[in-house]
């Protein structure tokens, strides 16, 4: 019992290490990147292409639908209270702090987080990596660090699309139920956004992306030689993106607003 | 002669398994070595310990005399500019076309040559093998034997004096085989120091100046080819005879495959 729980312990402790050296890594291949001769630059491109720019038309459908609901909700709760100008902070509030940031990361989180993990778990398993190595290439500085920049470069401008597209969203259905003019909307809400909420916002995506980046990588690699590890992989991606980007989403809000 | 790669006490645990133990051995330089022994006894872990693809847990594994995991970053880059591994499976990288796949090593290690001269460089070699019409597709497309022959081509890319190769005639055809055997002979012939682990008796026949024996993760014996291959420790021969499939007249059709009068096995 003891012994086991010993050999449990010893490959925890091996884990945070191995996860700990990996992040220290990527941190160093990245502050290297841009002084490299890059041949890694055309994977930063399609990592781009494939997480922000494909993402593009769903982010738009889900913070349309997003800030239509929070002005349905709002639009009828708060003049029940005689609270209707508390709209507007609402809405910066709901979509500008808090959801922009974190459904853009979880849209990037479930697309993006299990495809990196299988790419890379597909490549240890096919020893694709051995073969990067082989030939004089850094996997940490071809693979990851590009995937990195472009997830968390994807996430940073999807969240400000996302706040955009949310905020656009709630005056198209404002019209319909109560209808401002564009200038009235927009000018209270500019009124009501304050330097720190843009702050919040794009300090927020740029954690969340690098959080749902490395760990996808990380898991990615964490494959070590069968096929099978792969979907395991892609879960693990998923599941504790997930729950660090909440609890950095809370502790971010903790610090900033409290 | 001196040794290119040398392994000193080199002990490798994978997964709990332990691949490698306490493996002493030299490589020496402008020689070629077969490494043999029956499955799972640890020749492809101890030919990837030796390319500095797998740190070893314990142990040194030098270089020209410098331990490879110790390299600076420059020198690593040197070293793996100098060295070429041709993969068991090919290994080739599926997101790219057989262009890049050949381009890529080019790209890294000759980053000055104007990108025409590596893309000459490359066409030159696949025109050699026959398939520059294959240029543009994915190693999906490919066949086993074109892969094999692929993974070669990537290997040889930057002209490396050292080549590792890891069962480079396995699961293809006779004509593919032929191929990659003429491949390999033009390699020795240039001077290139040869590493490989294989169980293919014709390749050895004629490829092998060295045999490394192993079993069990540990290294049984190693000399030159025709003093192992003639060697009376027992288990060598019973490895010998297993790994080539010959089952009671080891001392007459071993011999004859070992020297190149038998058939391929």
């Amino acid at each position: 019992m003891v012994a086991a729980l010993g050999r449990w312990a010893n490959g925890k402790a091996r884990d945070y290490a191995y996860a700990l050296g990996f992040f220290f890594q990527v941190l160093k291949e990245t502050a290297l990147f841009m002084r490299r001769k890059q041949v890694a630059f055309r994977v930063l491109v399609l990592q781009i292409l494939f997480t922000g720019v494909e993402a593009m038309s769903i982010v738009a459908l889900i913070a349309l639908a997003f800030g239509a609901v929070i002005i349905v909700e709002g639009g009828t709760v708060l003049p029940r209270f005689g609270q209707t100008s508390l709209l507007y902070s609402i809405l910066i509030v709901v979509i500008t702090r808090e959801l922009g940031p974190i459904l853009t990361a979880f849209i990037i989180i479930a697309r993006s987080a299990p495809a990196i993990a299988t790419e890379l778990g597909n490549m240890v398993v096919s020893h694709e990596i051995e073969a990067y190595m082989s030939v004089g290439i850094n996997p940490i500085a071809y693979l990851v660090v590009p995937r990195v920049l472009g997830v968390t470069l994807s996430v940073m401008v999807l969240t400000i699309y996302f706040n955009f597209f949310g905020l656009v969203g709630s005056f198209l259905v404002a019209q319909l139920i109560h209808p401002i003019p564009f200038v009235e909307y927009f000018s209270a809400l500019l009124r009501t956004l304050q330097l720190r909420d843009i702050v919040s916002t794009v300090l927020k995506s740029v954690v969340f992306g690098v959080i749902i980046s490395v760990v996808a990588t990380y898991q990615g690699f964490k494959v070590s030689a069968s096929v099978t590890e792969i979907p395991r992989s892609a879960i693990k991606a998923v599941g504790q993106g997930f729950v660090l980007c909440f609890l950095a989403d809370a502790l971010i809000t903790l610090i900033y607003y409290v | 002669m001196a040794d290119i790669v040398a392994l000193e006490d080199v002990r490798v645990t994978l997964g709990g398994f332990q691949a490698l133990r306490g493996v002493s051995v030299g490589f020496a330089e402008g020689k070629s070595t077969v490494i043999m022994g029956p499955s799972g006894c640890g020749k492809t872990t101890l030919l990837k310990v030796a390319a500095g693809l797998i740190p070893p847990d314990e142990g040194r594994v030098l270089f020209n005399g410098k331990d490879i995991f110790l390299l600076s970053e420059r020198g690593l880059l040197d070293m793996r500019r100098q060295n070429g591994f041709v993969f068991q499976d090919g290994a080739l990288w599926e997101n790219k076309s057989l262009f890049e796949n050949l381009s890529l090593p080019l790209q890294v290690h000759f980053p000055d040559v104007p990108a025409a001269d590596r893309n000459r460089r490359v066409i030159r070699a696949l025109e050699r093998v026959g398939l520059e019409e294959s240029a543009s597709e994915r190693p999906a497309a490919l066949s086993g034997g074109e892969k094999k022959i692929a993974s070669f081509l990537r290997a040889l890319m930057t002209e490396p004096a050292l080549l590792f190769m890891d069962e480079p005639t396995l699961s293809i055809d006779h004509a593919m085989t032929d191929r990659i055997h003429q491949i390999i002979r033009d390699q020795k012939g240039r001077g290139s120091t040869i590493i490989a682990v294989t169980h293919d008796a014709q390749l050895t026949s004629t490829l092998a100046d060295r045999l490394v024996v192993m079993d069990a993760g540990q290294v049984i014996a190693a000399g030159d080819f025709d003093e192992i291959k003639r060697s009376r420790h027992a288990r060598v021969r019973a490895i010998l005879s297993e790994v080539l499939k010959d089952i009671a007249s080891y001392d007459t059709d071993l011999l004859s495959l070992l020297d190149g009068k038998g058939e391929s096995i």
